[in-house]
């Protein structure tokens, strides 16, 4: 067996299960949906199970597009600001990388449960700063959906921050003495060295970040309020529905998931492919 | 990608201690003076303040017996939330969520490392030795790192949906059906960390090991693991994570056979007044991952191996 051949079986190995689950499982996600995979009955091509929901399913898209674009933007904007800090060396810039690794390790579940008890109406924040009950705005399965995008920010923040000085950590130092040299302020040097280094790694965090925040079940369902509800919710609760009709609408839901995150990811990987940093 | 914290901050440099001229000051000319100074560590305390800050409820509460509105730190200290987040099968929770992460780990390491060598080794023109077209060829290698990568941006619940459907059918134990969703997702990290490393690695080691005679699974144990010891604690620590962390998997594949910490954590959370169970509960889901974090960048600075 050729070098080649036993490398392209190895790999075929090894992606076995990737494509099983991912091609396997989200087309048979889109069967359900379109009635060709029904708990009972015969199999139908239809597609009633987009449109049972009435304007549900657009109020949720739309719901949740907003919860992650939030969240994403003020990641970004954390994220960066902490990768920054973390590359500029010191005792101060290794703190701040020690405190979001730290952050980063903390399932999401877990978070939204210490978010929970910091700024809830009852929460230890409120609590420091003297603030009552009544005069605390309600954070917690409120009506901006404040607590949901404060914990993904939180710990996609810590995320892009980590991901951003990683690739940024072996290159920025040279550039950025050699530009201070020529006589570049600190403004020049963010705008020129900093930016362009850090933009493509910050492009595909801040798309992973807006992909998963898309998909995320236990944040929202913790701390979030019970209508509208996000697209995950709404699938979670359509899927273990009593009635075994929902399966399909459950599916659909996932389907309308599936296509926005993939719209995320091929935009980013657009806007990738023109910069000359693409591996 | 390295993530320790040494290595995401430039050291001082080694020339440093060399010939300074008179007047040479002694700190790099893109050290911040004054003002800019103050505005970095201001805004380094603020970014410390942001991410350390959801931890202090979780200090807090843990230790708390009782805790009325509004007093500012608990009015009564003790152990009760240790004792009702026992009560609540936590500790076997605990067990099953470090077992459900070490077997992702065990499993999604090896494959992601094969994946990552396969997609790296394959660019170095020594490795066609015939000339001949590899069967790989770009389109296969982009294909690859297309399906390797799809678990990232796409919705764990969506393919959960359907694969459900599908180990249903195929008879499928729920548990293995759960380790193996796992894998896939956890492998995305795994090959994406392990072909960092493998980028960075030099096969001249196992060439000269293989011309002085060693066989093939010698070469592997003797040569590549241990190079690649650091950057593989690294993708297993991923994978870990990705074991631990889940929720919606669990549920949805597990079919509640299994119980993690996750899983109590929620049920705990979304009652009322659980506060100090919850407190608990999460405390316990923070500290090993923490921990495990420690050691891994400790062993990844310490080792000689390759830079990774």
């Amino acid at each position: 067996m050729t070098a080649d051949r036993r490398s392209g079986l190895l790999l075929a190995a090894a992606l076995l299960p990737v494509a099983v689950v991912v091609v396997g499982g989200i087309g048979s996600t889109l069967l359900q949906s379109l009635g060709l995979l029904p708990v009972v009955g015969p199999a139908r091509l239809s597609l009633d199970a987009y449109t049972a929901g009435g304007s549900d399913l657009l109020v949720s898209l739309g719901v949740s597009l907003a919860i992650a674009t939030a969240a994403t933007v003020i990641a970004v904007v954390l994220g960066a600001s902490a990768a920054l800090l973390v590359v500029s060396g010191g005792r101060w810039g290794r703190a701040v990388a020690g405190v979001s690794a730290a952050t980063v390790t903390v399932p999401h579940l877990v978070g939204a449960a210490m978010i929970g008890l910091l700024i809830a109406d009852s929460g230890v924040l409120p609590r420091l700063l003297g603030i009552p009950a009544d005069a605390w705005p309600t954070l917690v399965g409120g009506p901006w959906w404040a607590a949901v995008i404060a914990e993904y920010a939180w710990k996609e923040s810590a995320f892009i921050g980590l991901v951003v000085a990683g690739t940024l950590a072996t290159r920025v130092a040279r550039f950025d003495e050699t530009a201070s040299m020529l006589g570049a302020g600190r403004r020049a040097r963010l705008r020129l060295v900093f930016v362009p280094l850090a933009l493509p790694s910050l492009v595909v965090s801040a798309a992973i970040t807006f992909a998963y925040t898309l998909g995320s079940y236990e944040v929202a369902a913790l701390l979030g309020r019970t209508y509208p509800e996000p697209l995950s919710v709404m699938a979670l609760r359509l899927f273990t529905d009593v009635s075994l009709t929902a399966r399909p609408e459950a599916a659909a839901v996932a389907m309308v998931t599936v296509a926005a995150s993939a719209f995320v990811a091929l935009g980013a990987f657009a806007m990738l492919r023109r910069s000359a940093v693409w591996r | 990608m390295t993530v320790t914290t040494r290595s995401l901050v430039p050291q001082a440099t080694p020339h440093s201690d060399t010939l300074r001229l008179p007047g040479d000051p002694g700190r790099p000319l893109t050290r911040s003076r004054g003002a800019s100074r103050a505005l970095r560590l201001a805004g380094a305390a603020a970014i410390i303040v942001w991410f350390a800050l959801p931890f202090v409820p979780l200090v807090l509460w843990a230790l708390a017996e009782r805790w009325s509105y509004p007093a500012v730190l608990p009015t009564e200290w003790g152990l009760g939330g240790v004792v009702s987040a026992l009560a609540q099968g936590g500790a076997a929770a605990f067990g099953n969520s470090l077992l459900l992460g070490i077997a992702v780990a065990a499993l999604a390491t090896p494959l992601g490392a094969l994946a990552a060598r396969v997609l790296t080794r394959d660019t170095s023109a020594g490795w066609s030795p015939g000339g001949r077209a590899s069967i790989l060829g770009r389109l296969g290698r982009r294909i690859a790192t297309v399906v390797l990568f799809a678990p990232v941006v796409l919705p764990p619940f969506a393919a959960v949906f359907g694969i459900n459907v599908l180990l249903l059918r195929a008879h499928i134990p729920s548990l293995v059906g759960l380790v193996l969703v796992l894998v896939v997702i956890a492998l995305p990290y795994t090959a994406f960390s392990m072909r960092v490393a493998y980028a960075a690695y030099d096969p001249g080691f196992e060439e000269e090991a293989r011309i002085l005679g060693a066989t093939r699974a010698r070469v592997l144990w003797r040569v590549q693991v241990p190079m690649l010891a650091p950057a593989l604690a690294r993708s297993a620590f991923l994978a870990f994570l990705v074991g631990w962390s889940d929720y919606i998997v669990t549920v949805v594949v597990g079919g509640g056979q299994l119980v993690t910490l996750p899983l109590v954590t929620a049920s705990a959370a979304s009652g009322l007044g659980n506060d100090a169970t919850v407190a608990v509960l999460a405390l316990s889901a923070v500290i090993p991952p923490i921990v495990l974090l420690a050691l891994v960048s400790r062993a990844g600075t310490s080792s000689k191996g390759a830079p990774a």
